[in-house]
């Protein structure tokens, strides 16, 4: 029992902490299940930058080098955000970027040969950003993937959560397990929760 | 004759703490195995190579061609669910994009784990089956995209029963989860002695997910 203030305490303070980031990942949830962003789909704004100057290795360069030079070209145009990925068409000496933010997606178009960038940002909401956070990292375009500040804190954070929810569910379990008054309904309660669990994961791969 | 102990009625503000926290942990056991899938696998997918090597090597493909029977008087759905129904086939129908070969009819069937690419020749009413199957990973990283909808994708909607129990349970486990934030959050607030380090905890959460939700994109990089 000198255990149970501690992890007690633990359990609330930890959980308080997480609990704005469980908020983001299970408002999220709604939207992906649902396929609907509420206030995602307003107009770009666009612009047209002539007399870009571009590194002289952005065409040749690959992975990493070339994510550095290109955001050396987008620091001077204004645009911040992770590049999502890099399309290049060489026969136009062309790129097409997609570079978002939490809220914020632009798509920029890079014309090496004429020298000029197309810009359109698109304010996408509070929704999307949440969105956005829940899906990142991701599995996708893992080479390039944490080519901005905010995204590799979020990983870090994003894994944090894991951990501290894992820890928070353990010191839960052992926090019900002592007060005995409450373990009949629980036990059967945890039986049912798994046996959902089991038949609807059955179900989906047998 | 000895006098029966003194019961004192609860307030309805204790009743109320009492039952909240009741609501705390047993929405927390019944959601215990969910909650744990969808972290771990959303572990799996924030380290991409983790076990990817594992995962590509233990891909398995199959593939084998079928005489069926066209009904060719429905739709493509049902059209689809009859040729599903002749192969033996079960899972979430995908459509992939509108084909210009009117002699063809393709679609995919997938569930967690399992990916079935079916190819009906509608001339010759034969169907070619590819079958590719993935190890645990694969299914449990499945698991946790497996919706049966896809963003700007109007094509696709749910059309198997098991998705659609799938995707309730992922709104049922969201929505579980918020109520044990909101119960978690009134029981520190009745803890009168904790509060200090408690508003330092809430704190620190909020001014992160402020800053990635509204503040990156105002003031970040």
């Amino acid at each position: 029992m000198s255990a149970y203030p501690t992890l007690r305490n633990l359990h609330l303070n930890v959980g308080l902490f997480l609990s704005p980031f469980i908020v983001i990942f299970s408002v999220s949830v709604f939207f992906l299940v649902h396929s609907w962003i509420p206030g995602a789909k307003q107009a770009p704004a666009t612009r047209i930058v002539t007399d870009v100057v571009f590194p002289e290795n952005v065409e040749s360069a690959k992975g990493h080098e070339q994510i550095a030079a290109l955001r050396s070209v987008l620091d001077r145009l204004n645009v911040r955000g992770e590049i999502g990925f890099v399309r290049y068409i060489p026969r136009d000496r062309r790129f097409v970027l997609p570079v978002t933010q939490p809220g914020r997606q632009t798509a920029v178009e890079l014309n090496v040969g004429a020298r000029t960038a197309s810009i359109a940002t698109n304010a996408t909401g509070i929704a999307d950003a949440m969105v956005y956070l829940h899906k990142m990292p991701g599995p996708h375009n893992v080479a390039i993937r944490g080519n901005t500040f905010h995204v590799q804190v979020w990983r870090w954070l994003a894994d944090a959560t894991v951990y501290l929810l894992l820890f928070v569910s353990v010191s839960g379990i052992y926090l019900w397990a002592v007060l005995k008054a409450d373990r009949r309904v629980g036990l059967s309660l945890l039986a049912a929760g798994a046996l959902s669990f089991g038949g609807l994961i059955y179900a989906l791969i047998a | 004759m000895p006098s029966s102990p003194e019961v004192t009625p609860l307030t309805p503000t204790r009743r109320f703490a009492k039952w909240n926290a009741r609501t705390h942990y047993y929405l927390g056991l019944y959601f215990l195995f969910f909650i744990w899938l969808f972290a771990i696998t959303g572990l799996l997918l924030n380290h991409g190579m983790w076990g990817m090597a594992d995962f590509q090597r233990s891909r398995t493909t199959s593939k084998s061609e079928h005489r069926v029977i066209l009904s060719r008087s429905g739709t493509p759905l049902t059209e689809a669910r009859d040729l599903m129904r002749q192969l033996e086939i079960e899972g979430e129908i995908q459509w992939l994009g509108t084909t210009s070969n009117a002699g063809r009819f393709d679609f995919r069937v997938a569930r967690p784990g399992i990916q079935t690419e079916v190819r009906v020749d509608l001339n010759t009413a034969t169907a070619t089956v590819e079958r590719t199957q993935q190890n645990t990973l694969g299914i449990a990283r499945a698991l946790h995209l497996f919706t049966g909808v896809r963003m700007n994708d109007p094509k696709n909607n749910r059309d198997w029963l098991v998705t659609t129990l799938w995707a309730l349970s992922m709104d049922a486990v969201a929505a579980g989860l918020l109520v044990m934030v909101a119960s978690g959050i009134w029981i520190w607030l009745q803890t009168d002695h904790k509060r200090g380090f408690g508003l330092i905890a809430l704190g620190a959460g909020i001014v992160c997910c402020a800053w990635f939700v509204v503040g990156v994109s105002l003031f970040g990089n």
